[in-house]
């Protein structure tokens, strides 16, 4: 089974920090639309599987992959829903297509974020229930906690965490699909409000509403429906421990695992030479610096010389975030990991407008799903 | 551009909300842990020989290899402050008055994550910090059987 598979259509819808004029089935409909257009397929007779991503406190309903088919065209049809990332969605349809039974898989992912009226409550209800939650503690705080041992393992400094938020939101500015684009050097990030020391409000990423639909298709398929397919080159995905007490606290080893496996498919040896370019997590500003040491792009402790040696902007030799990421576009709840996917597949597809890089042929893509868990994905994709 | 367009006239949204109250039971090795915190006032571990590691708060199982732990060991009362925040915002979001201490405080492998009652100022990871339990009397057997952590004389 060697077979290569591509994403052959995009679809968006959005991205905006509320929504109150749709639905979030019309929001899907309007991504799955562009998505099947984009592609030149008919769901209904084209597209043989379906896979989302959904977390049912997210949705506010119980048993919420009882509401993805219909406006997905994928009532009657193979589909399932995961509680996942976007790219463990992406990394289900590659799995699909390459059993040889589907050709052609759509995969989706949403955010209604402004719809959610108490979202603090539901990331605590995330925490261990016995141990974790009768603190009574805003979850942020297990944010605040690895910042603070990764700045004190890394030598990383609140400079450069900052850095990341002027980068980001700067780069947001040329990206219209961005809520949160703004020219805010450092000095006004470090000088915000703190959210859990050494964790700043301004480092945090504010959610946005949105969704993202990809189709994809197997190699001998994908010739006869685009002329620039964008190919799955590597998908990998690791969970560690949840448990607060027995998991890492400076380093990120599930996004380690992740990104050798992803890069064990696409042949990447040297990812810092081998990459063009990287949407990854910015969940909080510091994650960006904690994940590129994570997937190998420099050594533990250095990322934060690299942005501030301006090698992560735009015009640098490895840029980080061109689109904004998380923290210039808004978090897309479980679609993060799709609208990084759909960043980089505009930029190799030389689609991404105002902030298209020149020359880009290899993209890296990775996600994580947010406090307090440890579950992480990473894709490489290549044009 | 989008698709779609709504008439601005219309009417907004429905709110619901869904009341959630759950048991979780402690299982074995929990059940044991409370206990012995709750009776004796002692944090335990339990030791897998096999990796080599003690897991704090003690666990019936070792994640890494599987092995079924059954050797028990006191860890004590003062651990080793491996990372902590000082967080300004409550449980549902809203600004703290007073910004709460917060931190992992490490024991054999494990630790335990608590409320730290000490001077920011002074605070660093490393720090010896001893737990400060509620009076026998008052214990439940729940973590909430530690009021919090301070410094370690
Ligand atoms: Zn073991």
């Amino acid at each position: 089974m060697s077979e290569r598979v591509a994403i052959v259509g995009i679809g968006w819808s959005g991205f905006r920090p509320g929504t109150p004029d749709v639905s979030y089935k019309e929001m899907i409909y309007e991504a799955a639309v562009r998505a099947y257009n984009d592609a030149g397929v008919d769901p209904r007779k084209d597209v043989q599987s379906f896979v989302t991503v959904a977390e049912d406190f997210h949705e506010g309903t119980s048993i919420f992959d009882e509401y993805t088919p219909d406006q997905l065209g994928a009532a009657m049809k193979s589909m399932h829903t995961i509680t996942g990332d976007g790219l463990h969605g992406l990394a289900t349809a590659v799995m699909l297509i390459r059993t040889g039974r589907f050709d052609v898989v759509a995969v989706e992912g949403h955010s209604k974020a402004s719809n959610i009226l108490t979202p603090d409550a539901i990331t605590a209800y995330a925490q261990d229930p016995v141990l974790n939650r009768p603190l009574r503690l805003n979850t942020h705080f297990v944010a605040g906690m690895e910042m603070n041992r990764y700045l004190y393992e890394s030598g990383a400094d609140a400079d450069a965490c900052a850095g990341v938020v002027s980068k980001n939101r700067r780069n947001a500015l040329k990206n219209p699909l961005a809520s949160f684009a703004a020219d805010f050097s450092p000095d006004e990030v470090l000088g915000g409000p703190s959210l859990a020391w050494p964790l700043g409000m301004h480092e945090t990423a504010k959610s946005a509403d949105g969704a993202v639909v990809m189709v994809l298709a197997s190699e001998k398929t994908s010739a006869s429906l685009t002329d620039n397919p964008i190919w799955i080159a590597g998908i990998g995905w690791c969970n560690d421990s949840p448990s607060l007490e027995s998991r890492a606290w400076a380093k990120l080893p599930y996004i380690e695992k992740s990104a050798r496996m992803a890069f064990q498919q696409a042949g990447i040896k040297n990812p810092f030479g081998e990459i063009d370019f990287a949407e990854i997590d910015d969940t909080y500003a510091y994650k960006e610096l904690q994940s590129l040491e994570a997937l190998g792009v420099c050594g533990f402790g250095q990322a934060g010389a690299l942005l501030k040696d301006g090698v992560l902007d735009p015009a640098g030799e490895f840029p980080v975030n061109v689109s904004g990421g998380s923290l210039g576009v808004g978090h897309l709840l479980d679609a993060t990991g799709l609208h990084r996917a759909l960043e980089a597949a505009l930029q190799l597809r030389g689609e991404a407008g105002a902030h298209q890089l020149k020359d880009v042929h290899v993209g890296l893509v990775q996600s994580w799903r947010g406090v307090p868990t440890t579950s992480g994905a990473v894709a490489v994709l290549t044009n | 551009m989008t698709l779609l367009e709504r008439d601005p006239q219309a009417p907004t949204a429905w709110r619901g909300n869904l009341p959630v109250t759950s048991r979780y039971t402690y299982g074995l090795a929990g059940e044991k842990f409370f206990r012995t915190l709750k009776d004796e006032g002692k944090i335990m571990g339990t030791v897998c020989n096999n990796c080599g590691r003690t897991y704090v708060p003690a666990t019936a199982f070792c994640e890494r290899c599987l092995s079924e732990l059954t050797e028990w060991v006191d860890v004590g009362l003062v651990g080793e402050l491996h990372t902590f925040t000082r967080l300004f915002v409550d449980y549902d979001g809203n600004p703290l008055d007073e910004p709460e201490l917060v931190g992992f405080i490490g024991f054999g492998d494990g630790g335990l994550i608590h409320k730290l009652e000490a001077d920011p100022d002074t605070l660093e990871i490393g720090k010896k910090m001893e737990a400060v339990l509620k009076p026998k009397s008052k214990r439940t057997g729940s973590i909430l059987d530690i009021e919090h952590f301070k410094p370690a004389k």
